[in-house]
């Protein structure tokens, strides 16, 4: 995240304490040139807007004709331009307005702008010739020896005469109508700063929790590599008195120490029993705590699909056998190697084939069967589906005759711990760990594992590994 | 606040606090109405939905001694809605006094907790120190049914700090009495502080009474400032 960029922003007390703002701040210049030019075709009059530093804002003005003729001869023009001196200079703030008389005997009206009881700078109304003054001025005339004094007096005549009290209130209307233009502005400014100073102080509050949050994520992650770390030392540690537990309890039940009674060699054979499911227990915590840290390095390469079958059929007669359950193995014709880690997918099938078999009765069966099929990238997979569609890979399917798993348990019986019915723990053993481990290593081969319903009862594993190796690593 | 030599003028602001619906900007539009007209400025609202404020209000009110010191008033009120609470933080920087406007009815206790709360929040992010900024407390809408009683609210403002006023902020009750209250305890802080009386002759009663005037109160200030709860003690202005 960017900061946003840099705009000047006014404070608040600025804008509202300081009277940090200029007439240029709340109005636009072409909105005020119009209402000016308005005001000009309505009353003929003259008119200009100078901010407080004396900047010409605005205006509606057209040289008179008389004005024009003062201006073709020198010594009327330097008088004139005297007037529009004067005219700059005079600030009329103290008394709001007043009357700046020309040489020619016309006047200006300068009227003070105001807006919150500040100068915000003056309008100048003029040059208008009052009600009543016929002549020009005796100075004038005096000055204009080089004039031609009938066309003077003509031209004066032409200019627009108006009752100065009349023009007081002109002005004061159109101060009426600049103050709620300067209202709106000003208030349009403290909008638009206060929507900036918000932003401002949002994009403030989400950094600093941002900051909060990853610290508390590196933190997070800390542990989680201090549990990994743990549990892999603890399972170590555990390991090593283990074997000695159970080579030994193995030691005594061979007889090695000596003849053991019938009951001796019972409880012998029931330490070397316990002993060894601890020691698949830790060894499953100590695989699920790579595979979840992202230790668990897999020795890939392109390995044969029909060995492995069979390899895990013979591994599991034995027990099968003793629970008089038959293994069925089908391997289809022509089937590609895979790119896999073989010793890993084995421990993959044997718990998967193992549990089939733990849940299957007394004369079902047991089948293990691969076929080519194509992997899809599944709907939750990010980006480039289109590329991850249809890719060759190698379908195991372990199917049961047993209880079967009921649909809503079907996603969750890969959790670590999980199982569907905790009695059935005590009937059959097992950790817990076993599916959850599974389906860790099967994704760690970009494969998939799902549960179908077997026909007429018992469940189907199916296992997907695609044949070729996904990235270039 | 800003003070101009030159010019004589102290410029003051002044924040109406409270949670949510209380009535704050009803007390700045009381006062607009009240105020005479050469006193008060056009009161901006900024950015309303609803009725709703969601920046602040802004009313002026300018007051000038004769030959002395002027003084303008700009009074704010703060959005009370939970989620405008970056835009209540710029608003309280550098206020000079706040009046608390809070809901009398007894199902807003909460509310007038929170909010005050979160004014004693961002007076410490604005480094303004609670204890040392003049506030006063109001007690508005004593119209409704299911208020806190006058007794309950009587005997704990004689506990509190705070002066605390009672309002019925639409009927304009209160509401001048409120604001003079919160004036009185700001000038007198800015006077300690900055020797106002000393250096521009500065005659704090005789100003106060003057405001009070403008805004249609023609009573003696003593009695003005007696409206304060529990003011019986004879401590008016302690």
């Amino acid at each position: 995240m960017e900061a946003p960029p840099s705009v000047p922003l006014r404070s608040l007390d600025e804008l509202t304490l300081r009277d940090g703002y200029s007439l240029e701040d709340l109005v636009d210049r072409t909105v005020l040139g119009e209402m000016i030019r308005s005001f000009y075709d309505l009353f003929r009059l003259p008119l200009r807007i100078y901010s407080a530093s004396g900047q010409l804002l605005a205006d509606a003005t057209e040289q008179h004709p008389f004005y024009a003729y003062l201006n073709e001869f020198k010594a009327t023009r330097e008088a004139v331009q005297g007037t529009v001196d004067g005219i700059k200079q005079i600030n009329p703030a103290e008394t709001g307005e007043l009357t700046f008389p020309c040489v020619s005997g016309a006047v200006y009206r300068i009227v003070s702008i105001t807006y919150d009881t500040r100068a915000m700078g003056r309008m100048v109304i003029g040059p208008f010739v009052p009600a009543g003054v016929l002549e020009v001025s005796p100075e004038l005339r005096e000055r204009a020896a080089g004039l031609d004094p009938v066309k003077l007096q003509a031209l004066f005549s032409q200019m627009p005469r108006v009752r100065e009290e009349t023009v007081s209130q002109i002005a004061r209307h159109l101060c009426k109508s600049l103050d709620l233009i300067l209202f709106s502005g000003h208030r349009a400014l403290l909008s638009s700063n206060m929507h900036l100073a918000s932003v401002r102080e949002s994009y403030k509050e989400l950094e600093s929790k941002n900051a909060k949050l990853q610290e508390a994520y590196d933190r997070l992650k800390e542990l989680d590599r201090l549990k990994s770390n743990f549990l892999a030392t603890v399972s170590h540690e555990l390991r090593t008195p283990l074997t000695s537990i159970i080579g030994y309890s193995e030691m005594l039940s061979e007889g090695i120490a000596g003849d053991l009674t019938e009951e001796q060699r019972e409880f012998v054979r029931t330490i070397y029993e316990k002993g060894e499911q601890l020691l698949q227990l830790i060894k499953g915590l100590l695989d699920l705590s790579k595979l979840e840290s992202g230790t668990m390095s897999l020795k890939k390469a392109y390995s044969p699909v029909g060995p492995l079958v069979r390899d895990i059929a013979q591994t599991v007669a034995p027990t099968a056998r003793k629970k008089n359950v038959g293994i069925h193995v089908h391997v289809e014709a022509g089937i590609p190697e895979m790119w896999a880690d073989t010793a890993r997918l084995r421990q993959v099938f044997l718990n998967v084939v193992d549990n089939a078999i733990k849940f299957t009765p007394e004369g079902g069966t047991v089948t293990l069967s691969a076929r080519i099929t194509t992997l899809d990238a599944s709907p939750e997979d990010v980006g480039g589906l289109v590329l991850m569609a249809r890719r060759q890979a190698i379908e195991f399917r372990i199917a049961d005759s047993g209880i079967g798993i009921p649909d809503p348990e079907k996603g969750r019986v890969f959790d670590a711990f999980y199982q569907v019915d905790s009695s059935s723990t005590r009937e059959q053993g097992g950790t817990g760990l076993g599916l959850s481990i599974v389906r860790r290593l099967v994704e760690s081969h970009n494969g998939r594992v799902s549960i179908e319903d077997n026909q007429p009862n018992g469940a189907v594993f199916v296992v997907v590994i695609p044949c070729r190796r996904a990235t270039m690593a | 606040m800003q003070l101009d030599f030159v010019t004589r003028e102290v410029t003051i602001k002044l924040v109406y606090y409270g949670p949510a619906l209380s009535g704050k900007t009803t007390n700045l539009q009381m006062l607009h109405k009240a105020a005479a007209a050469d006193s008060a400025g056009r009161l901006m609202t900024l950015e309303t939905r609803d009725d709703r404020t969601l920046f602040f209000d802004l009313l002026p009110l300018t007051f000038r001694q004769d030959k002395g010191l002027a003084v303008r008033l700009k009074i704010f009120t703060v959005p009370g809605q939970v989620i405008h609470a970056s835009t209540r933080r710029l608003v309280v920087q550098g206020a000079d006094g706040v009046a608390f406007i809070a809901d009398s009815q007894l199902a807003e206790t909460e509310h007038n907790a929170e909010s005050f709360l979160d004014l004693k929040q961002n007076l410490k992010d604005s480094g303004i120190a609670l204890k040392n900024l003049p506030i006063i407390i109001q007690f508005n809408k004593r119209d409704l049914l299911d208020i806190r009683s006058d007794a309950e609210i009587a005997e704990l403002a004689a506990q509190g700090q705070e002066p605390v006023y009672l309002a019925t902020a639409t009927r304009l009750d209160g509401v001048v009495e409120s604001f003079i209250g919160l004036l009185h305890l700001v000038l007198k802080s800015l006077d300690n502080e900055h020797k106002l009386e000393e250096k521009f002759n500065f005659n704090r009663s005789a100003f106060l009474l003057q405001v009070a005037h403008k805004l249609g109160k023609n009573v003696p200030l003593a009695e003005l400032l007696k409206a304060r709860v529990g003011s019986n003690s004879g401590k008016v202005g302690a």
